[in-house]
């Protein structure tokens, strides 16, 4: 047997198991969707070839998709600055030599292992209009606190917050980050006169850039794709119908969910997930394309 | 041993693990039946009265020693996702919960009963159904169902809260003036830290409570052949309107987002108007609730239009063994079955464990007006059989509803706004009803 060949066994012998894996898991109901979304697909029965329909129908007549794409937008517009502020923030904190780091670090990475849905049940009870924590509290003030959770107004901006709890991943990133900027960098701007701001503006934020870009890539993904915070705060709000009050938290996600297993019409919810595929690879070409300009890998 | 003569001997141990991997992750978990018995298969959604069915299945199994009944819980949020799944899988089980406001879109997986509810109509005493229910049981007047339980809209009050109001309680001619003037002499606006108390619930979020009222203000949510919605029509305009005015005008219930969690129950309202007899059980299991029921109180048009909707049996149309599914069917749904569930808290669907229940001597555990309760079968409406039913309330035209409660569309505007949307997806899909 050649070298060549022994290496191909080899290779095929540790990697065969995952591609076969991800052929027979991913690829194939991928490209199985993808024909089922030019079909008309209610699970009881055969799919029915209808071209175009599916997405025409999401396009001119579908009365969810459009207030789902809009809630999705709005979260990932003001959450994802949102999120990955805090956790910068966080981790130049983290990053000061004070006593005790590694605690204050472990305590801030804490609620990240929890899953969002715990946040959306907790929170839930905190926000609740009638009797939640938060309203007995302007009670006590006299102030008279809102419908948080069961408002159109308020919903969303509550699960934007709620969701800021997710900071963990996004801040031991970029603790990762901080601590391979050399300190040479900083020594040589304070002796050239540079301030706190003149250090992070000019040495830190570019040092970082690459992981600056790889948390807003994965945010941006992450946040169109929301689902489990959006799904278990409809069941902690007892909403008979998840994405309420008239569809404030139905975000894409959701939206495609109730799709496929609410409603079973499998090939609009296939359809919508293609939709949702092509938006994200395009939003990370061009955030690749963009990040070109600002983005310093060193080299 | 060289590599090359090893190599497909390498290939064979893969193939082989990987082979016995899948064998092992794809065997059926199943105990074999005992030799010479049928097995069927019986999903149900997971109750308060699972002692009670596990009790009636091995009465069966004792009174049909060839038939052994495996029982599958299913949670009541997973069971319809769970149910079209199996479908999908050509997996369903034998005998089914179903019920009539499923049953326009279980119907394609469920099987034609009629033949066997005509052949064995004396032996299980169809003539001892309620009519509404046995109307509720058909659909294009074929047999699918073989109910067992069933919901009705009802008045459900506080006999405490009325008494310490200094109110008589509801009575059967009550109308909707009646309701809301009630409701506010029971209402308490919340003062130094203590919640307010509301003489009514509101139930938002779905058409529980507001189709009542658009029924009785004599519109339909569909028009009869289910291609056109009707919520833009003047008597359904009216009827969204009391529903919105409760809070906005006269006071009686929670503003929109504010209706306290569990309310009935801790106290904190006086009425629900619909309800649901699921909640009998809970609601004799909390301490110092004294509750009371009546006929729903009149609307402008007429008392009709509080929900009748059964739940039962389907066997599945693909099912091997339908003769023994079916007699498991007529056993669960038998008078003494249906007596021992109305024993824990419901209502019957036969006439004779409702008489029987109506003729108990002595204290009865609440409602008192037990009579009442079978009285407003006579009112009651099914929701209309519709496939797309749900999803066109839910998805289109509730999020209207939730608007107009949030002040943002008037009655007439939500009402336009929820059957334009309605009709253009009914023009799409081109459903009509069955």
């Amino acid at each position: 047997m050649t070298n060549r060949r022994a290496q191909s066994l080899w290779f095929w012998l540790f990697a065969g198991p995952a591609v076969a894996g991800f052929a027979a898991f991913s690829l194939w109901p991928m490209l199985e969707s993808l024909w089922l979304s030019f079909c008309q697909y209610e699970v009881v029965t055969p799919p029915r070839f209808i071209g175009v329909q599916n997405y025409a129908y999401l396009f001119a007549h579908d009365a969810s998709f459009w207030p789902s794409v809009k809630v999705t937008l709005v979260f990932t517009v003001i959450q994802l600055p949102l999120a990955i502020g805090a956790a910068l923030a966080l981790a130049l904190l983290l990053n000061q030599p004070v006593r005790g780091r590694g605690f204050w670090r472990a305590v801030y990475f804490l609620p990240s292992i929890l899953p969002q849905a715990v946040f959306a049940v907790v929170f839930g009870y905190i926000f609740q209009a009638d009797g939640g924590l938060l309203n007995r509290l302007l009670a006590l003030g006299g102030l008279h606190g809102a419908a948080w959770t069961t408002s159109p107004t308020w919903a969303l901006p509550v699960l934007i917050g709620i969701s800021l709890w997710g900071f963990g991943y996004p801040m031991v990133i970029f603790l990762g980050g901080l601590q391979n900027v050399p300190r040479e960098l900083y020594e040589a701007a304070h002796i050239d006169g540079a301030g706190a701001w003149a250090r992070f503006r000019h040495v830190t934020l570019p040092l970082i850039s690459p992981v600056i870009f790889f948390n807003v890539v994965m945010g941006v993904i992450g946040a169109l794709k929301v689902f489990d915070l959006a799904y278990a705060f409809s069941v902690a709000q007892a909403q008979p119908a998840p994405g309420g009050p008239a569809r404030a938290t139905l975000f894409y996600g959701l939206n495609l969910y109730q799709q496929a297993f609410g409603y079973f019409h499998m090939g609009l919810a296939s359809a919508m997930a293609w939709l949702l595929f092509a938006c994200i690879l395009l939003i990370t070409a061009v955030n690749f394309r963009v990040g070109r300009r600002w983005v310093h890998y060193g080299d | 041993m060289p590599l090359r003569q090893r190599e497909p001997l390498l290939w064979l141990t893969v193939v082989l693990l990987a082979v016995t991997g899948f064998w092992w992750a794809g065997r059926s978990r199943e105990p074999r039946p005992a030799p010479g018995r049928t097995v069927i298969s019986w999903y149900v959604i997971t109750s308060p009265l699972r002692d009670l069915y596990t009790a009636e299945v091995a009465a069966f199994e004792k009174l049909h020693p060839g038939t052994e009944v495996r029982i599958f819980w299913v949670p009541g949020s997973e069971y319809n996702v769970k149910l079209k799944t199996l479908a999908a899988a050509h997996q369903l089980p034998d005998l089914f919960f179903s019920g009539d406001v499923w049953l326009s879109y279980l119907r394609p997986f469920s099987r034609d009963l009629t033949p066997l509810v005509q052949r064995d109509a004396a032996e299980f005493g169809l003539d001892d159904y309620f009519p509404a229910i046995r109307r509720a049981m058909q659909l294009d007047g074929k047999d699918y169902i073989l109910p067992e339980y069933l919901n009705l809209s009802l008045l459900y009050y506080n006999r405490r809260m009325f008494a310490a109001a200094g109110l008589s309680e509801p009575a059967a001619d009550w109308t909707w003036d009646d309701l809301v003037r009630a409701g506010q002499a029971l209402t308490r606006e919340g003062k130094d830290g203590s919640p307010p108390v509301w003489g009514c619930s509101r139930v938002e979020g779905w058409w529980g409570e507001w189709l009542i009222y658009v029924r009785q203000a004599g519109g339909k949510a569909f028009s009869p052949d289910g291609r056109r919605c009707l919520l833009d029509s003047p008597a359904a305009i009216t009827g969204l309107k009391f529903y919105l005015e409760k809070s906005s005008r006269y006071h009686l219930s929670a503003p929109a987002g504010f209706e306290p969690l569990n309310g009935f129950v801790n106290q904190r309202v006086a009425m629900i108007v619909g309800g649901h007899v699921n909640y009998w059980l809970n609601y004799n299991q909390t301490p110092g609730l004294d509750w009371d029921v009546q006929l729903l109180p009149a609307g402008p048009a007429s008392r009709s239009g509080g929900e009748l909707a059964i739940a039962g049996y389907s066997i599945s149309r693909e099912s091997r063994h339908p003769e023994e599914a079916w007699a498991l069917a007529k056993f669960l749904t038998r008078p003494e079955a249906i007596a021992a569930i109305v024993a824990r808290g419901s209502l019957s669907v036969r006439r004779s464990v409702a008489e029987a229940a109506l003729r108990q001597p002595g204290p009865r555990a609440n409602p008192h007006n037990l009579a009442a309760a079978y009285r407003q079968f006579e009112f009651g409406e099914p929701i209309p059989h519709h496939p797309n039913y749900v999803e066109i309330m839910f998805l289109v035209v509730q999020p209207e509803i939730d608007r107009m409660l949030l002040g943002e569309l008037s009655p007439a505007e939500a009402g336009r706004r929820a059957a334009a949307a309605a009709n253009a997806f009914l023009d799409t899909f081109g459903s009509a009803a069955p």
